[in-house]
């Protein structure tokens, strides 16, 4: 489908090429002033709007009020922010004083942002919230880099006012509008000292083998990305883009900031992260690239669904995915369509696939995304069979996002595409997979050895170990680190088991092990909405998720899913033992990290008699774990874990 | 902890005027002559709970559309109240309405009209023994009672019907503190001396953990937690959202207030 491509030409994206992110919003201002939207956000059930107008005044005000306290160019601001308007203009105001930025996760602990925050030397922070400014205080000892922290929703912020340290970001624009007045020149003549080749922000990567890194991204790294975009996809000037995925990883940052600026898309915002999915409805959005965890999630719902539905919804649902399915079948082996099954793909379109899309916010979606982790190919092929356009797509912060993407035609569930324009691909020779491109970034920051390392020879080293099919599409085995060899020396990749238990709806997380093992076993997180609805309507009676994993019904549902993918599974990948845990992994016990992968080294430890039960003859074990709650109390949860042989 | 169980809620669902689903999936075990406390927030499903036990939904317009509620092995989801009443199941209500225009006395008799058996000083005798204002205002108007002694009344009418299995909503809303604590110890001593079984749903979760043996914790219309009073007691979770204590070991005060909830773990 062609959309308002048309409008971005040529010549504006490699004009675009040579700025800063705040020099585009400048120019897109200029442009379109304020006769077109720039951002939505939803407050209180109520779309609000800001054009590009309003939103250049925004970032001018912030950006002036952060000179006027002091910022430096070449400085960093630390910015701790949910989705909201307030979060482009503050990332925007830093940069167009010649300042980087670092995202951190709300959702963070003290600890973690602390570390983040001194790494970089953060010379202010923008916090959301009482939440955020509490933890800040709590480590005000080891901030002392920090000078100010500008808090911006002021709810329950009264009793903080005499601390000369906390500011409110409407007092930063005030600050902003007085130095304005003072001096109207300023703005712009900082603007323009801005280069493309300046550093943009930091991304501080996800950690699942060991302490963060910081990767630094600039200007012409992020802004190639775009145009790679723009030259390929179907999207355009006033598209919707949702911003969901937190402004700390990449998504986020090389859509909502790069493509949104680039394209002129429109960024929306919606209320809080409970009522996605009603906003995502209401806005309509023509692409969506999210984690592989949304679209699971959201096949899982789906199917609950429709098996809570009558007789008659179900029957026609389930001949249309059959239907579906034999289409993607075919398409997926390049095998004509006959015309009848063109016809009944229509019919099923009309009557279920429509109002089914329509009903989870997907039916304007002209390309939707999966990446982060891999995706079971029965997911693709599930959303793919009611006609969502959902394919798998690759990439890394070091290389500025997703840069491998199944193209339209081609999608094959099992691969992550090809690559987008001006993008190299090679595989080494363990395997490892190596990019060329102009967005790779700039190095981490601080950190030389890893950087020559990770970029030797003019190659990003993704660190994941792949293969290219017959066909040219990229295939991910996993990280190359975390190929594992059972005791025989057979090799097999914990990802690649994980995610075909993932697919069951009722397995939430799996964590597989077998390092030097004689077989493999699995640790499993059982899904409490669906494991609990399958055992309401058995009337199996349970209260909490610790009880629900334990009732032997439900032990003997997950053990048949279990048994179901292993049948997929060559020989030696089958998994023999297994546990159902009695908790959910969690980011806060640093279980998962915050963009909720899997930490091996900390299950690994954590759970180590578990694991080791698994290999032994024992069938009960009494375990006491620990909870770690958000304002640092440990909590002690004593339980039985029952080790589940699958013969 | 629970040895013999004398009440059994297997994954009921209640929903009012067909529409409104307020229990989804609700299990709770009752053991014999426990004190078992019911925790939650407002419209947390809690007097659902009780009356879907009762059966006193009906009043209501509500229903129990899955799963079922067993007594001594016996189904009684959606029976009529009066036969559950019969069976040895006494709610108190919440807001303890007496019947104003009648004696205290008058009004303890009401008590027995559903129960079989007659009458007797005896019943009469127990409950002045375990509530004495009651004695000393025998006759005088319920309708000028004070909400302490509604309260006794409220109880004392249900001790009348010699309930098995007491149902209790909320006996302390609007109470003084040093009333509430007469009227706790009472009830405690209702079910050692007289091995009642009894169910206590409470916004006084301190309290109500106290006298508890067993407690259930519930949100949205579902159980997120269940213990051992003891266990629950030290849960960083009820202390933090229910007890009222800070993670420092005191009690919070107003200042320390947030406008933000810390994240739950129900663990």
């Amino acid at each position: 489908m062609k959309a308002n491509r048309g409008h971005i030409d040529e010549r504006t994206l490699s004009a675009f090429s040579k700025l800063t992110f705040p020099q585009i919003l400048d120019k897109r201002a200029k442009q379109w002033g304020s006769t077109s939207i720039a951002i939505r956000e939803k407050a209180y059930g109520i779309w609000e709007t800001y054009t590009w107008h309003e939103y250049l005044n925004y970032v001018k005000q912030a950006a002036l009020g952060l000179l006027s306290l002091g910022l430096k160019r070449g400085e960093c601001v630390g910015i701790i922010t949910d989705n909201h308007p307030e979060w482009l203009f503050s990332e925007l105001a830093a940069q167009a004083v010649g300042a980087s930025t670092l995202n951190l996760y709300t959702s963070s602990v003290t600890k973690e942002l602390t570390f983040g925050l001194n790494r970089i030397q953060a010379a202010y922070v923008v916090a959301q919230d009482q939440e955020q400014v509490d933890k800040l205080l709590e480590a005000r000892k080891e901030l002392s880099h920090c000078r100010r922290i500008i808090y911006i929703d002021r709810t329950g912020m009264r009793t903080y006012q005499d601390n000369p340290w906390l500011l409110s970001f409407a007092e930063l624009l005030e600050l902003g509008k007085a130095l304005q007045k003072k001096n109207p020149g300023r703005f712009e003549k900082e603007l323009r000292k801005g280069k493309a080749s300046d550093l943009a922000l930091m991304i501080m990567t996800s950690g699942t083998t060991g302490l963060p890194k910081f990767a630094m991204l600039s200007y012409e790294n992020i802004i190639d990305m775009a145009r790679k975009w723009l030259e390929t996809s179907p999207i355009g000037l006033g598209d919707n883009w949702i911003s969901i995925t937190p402004p700390a990883w990449i998504v986020d940052q090389m859509w909502g900031m790069g493509l949104a600026l680039c394209g002129g898309m429109v960024m929306n915002f919606p209320e809080t992260p409970e009522t996605v999915t009603e906003d995502l409805r209401e806005v309509g959005p023509a692409i969506m690239i999210t984690s592989s965890r949304f679209w699971e999630d959201l096949a899982s719902k789906i199917r609950v669904k429709i098996s809570d539905s009558g007789i008659i919804k179900r029957g026609l649902y389930h001949l249309c995915q059959r239907i579906g399915e034999t289409a993607v079948d075919r398409e997926s082996k390049k095998q004509p369509i006959p015309r009848w099954l063109g016809f009944f793909v229509r019919v099923a379109s009309g009557i279920i696939y429509r109002s089914l899309l329509d009903r989870v916010g997907c039916s304007q979606l002209r390309a939707a995304i999966t990446g982060g982790h891999p995706i079971s190919p029965d997911v693709i092929r599930f959303f793919r069979a009611i006609g969502l356009n959902l394919k798998q797509a690759y990439g890394l912060t070091e290389a500025s996002g997703v840069f491998q993407v199944q193209p339209d035609g081609e999608v094959k569930p099992e691969t992550v595409g090809k690559s987008l324009p001006r993008t190299e691909v090679r595989i080494a020779d363990d395997q490892e997979v190596l990019v060329a491109s102009p967005s790779n970034f700039i190095g981490y920051y601080e950190d030389p050895t890893e950087t020559a390392a990770t970029l030797a020879d003019g190659w990003l080293h993704t660190g994941d170990a792949g293969y290219f099919d017959a066909d040219g599409h990229l295939v991910i085995i996993g990280r190359k680190q975390e190929i594992m060899r059972t005791k025989e020396g057979e090799a097999f990749s914990p990802d690649f088991i994980e995610t075909r238990l993932k697919f069951s709806p009722y397995i939430k997380e799996a964590v597989i092990f077998g390092e030097g093992m004689p077989h493999i076993a699995a640790m499993i997180n059982i899904d409490m909405e669906t494991s609990g609805d399958w055992a309401k309507d058995r009337q199996i009676p349970y209260t909490t998720y610790t009880d629900l994993s334990q009732q032997s019904a439900v032990e003997e549902l997950i053990c048949n899913e279990v048994r179901a993918v292993n049948q997929r599974l060559p020989g030696h990948m089958k998994v023999h033992k297994m546990l159902l845990l009695y908790k959910l992994l969690d980011a806060d016990d640093q279980e998962l990290t915050r963009t909720g992968k899997v930490r091996r080294k900390y299950v690994y430890e954590q759970y180590n008699n578990l694991i080791e039960a698994m290999y032994g003859d024992q069938r009960d074990i009494a375990v006491k774990g620990n909870v770690r709650y958000r304002d640092g109390t440990v909590g002690i949860i004593e339980t039985t874990v029952r080790i589940l042989t699958l013969a | 902890m629970k040895k013999d169980i004398l009440l059994q809620i297997n994954n009921i669902s209640v929903v009012y005027s067909d529409v409104i689903q307020i229990l989804k999936g609700v299990s709770l075990a009752i053991g014999e002559k426990q004190i078992v406390s019911l925790l939650g927030s407002n419209g947390a499903g809690k007097t659902t709970t009780l009356r879907a036990i009762s059966g006193l939904l009906k009043p209501e317009n509500g229903a129990v559309t899955e799963g079922t509620i067993e007594y001594e092995g016996r189904s009684i989801q959606n029976a009529p109240p009066e036969t559950i009443t019969r069976l040895g199941i006494i709610q108190v209500l919440e807001g303890r309405p007496p019947f104003e225009h009648l004696t205290v006395e008058e009004n303890l008799r009401v008590g027995t009209a559903a129960r079989s058996g007659r009458f007797s000083k005896q019943d009469l005798d127990l409950v002045y023994h375990y509530f004495p204002p009651l004695l000393a205002r025998k006759r005088s108007l319920a309708g000028y009672c004070s909400g302490g002694e509604l309260q006794m009344l409220a109880i004392g009418r249900a001790l009348m019907a010699k309930p098995r299995l007491l149902l209790l909503d909320e006996p302390s809303l609007g109470l003084a503190p040093l009333l509430v604590k007469e009227i706790f110890e009472i009830v405690g001593r209702i079910n050692k001396e007289q091995g009642t079984t009894i169910v206590v749903v409470e916004q006084n979760a301190s309290m109500a953990l106290q006298l508890a043996h067993y407690g259930y914790v519930m949100e949205n219309g579902k159980i997120v937690m269940e213990g051992a009073a003891s266990e629950l007691r030290e849960n960083p979770d009820v202390k933090e959202f229910y007890l009222g204590i800070a993670s420092s070991g005191t009690l919070k005060t107003y200042k320390d207030v947030k406008a933000y909830k810390r994240r739950k773990r129900w663990l």
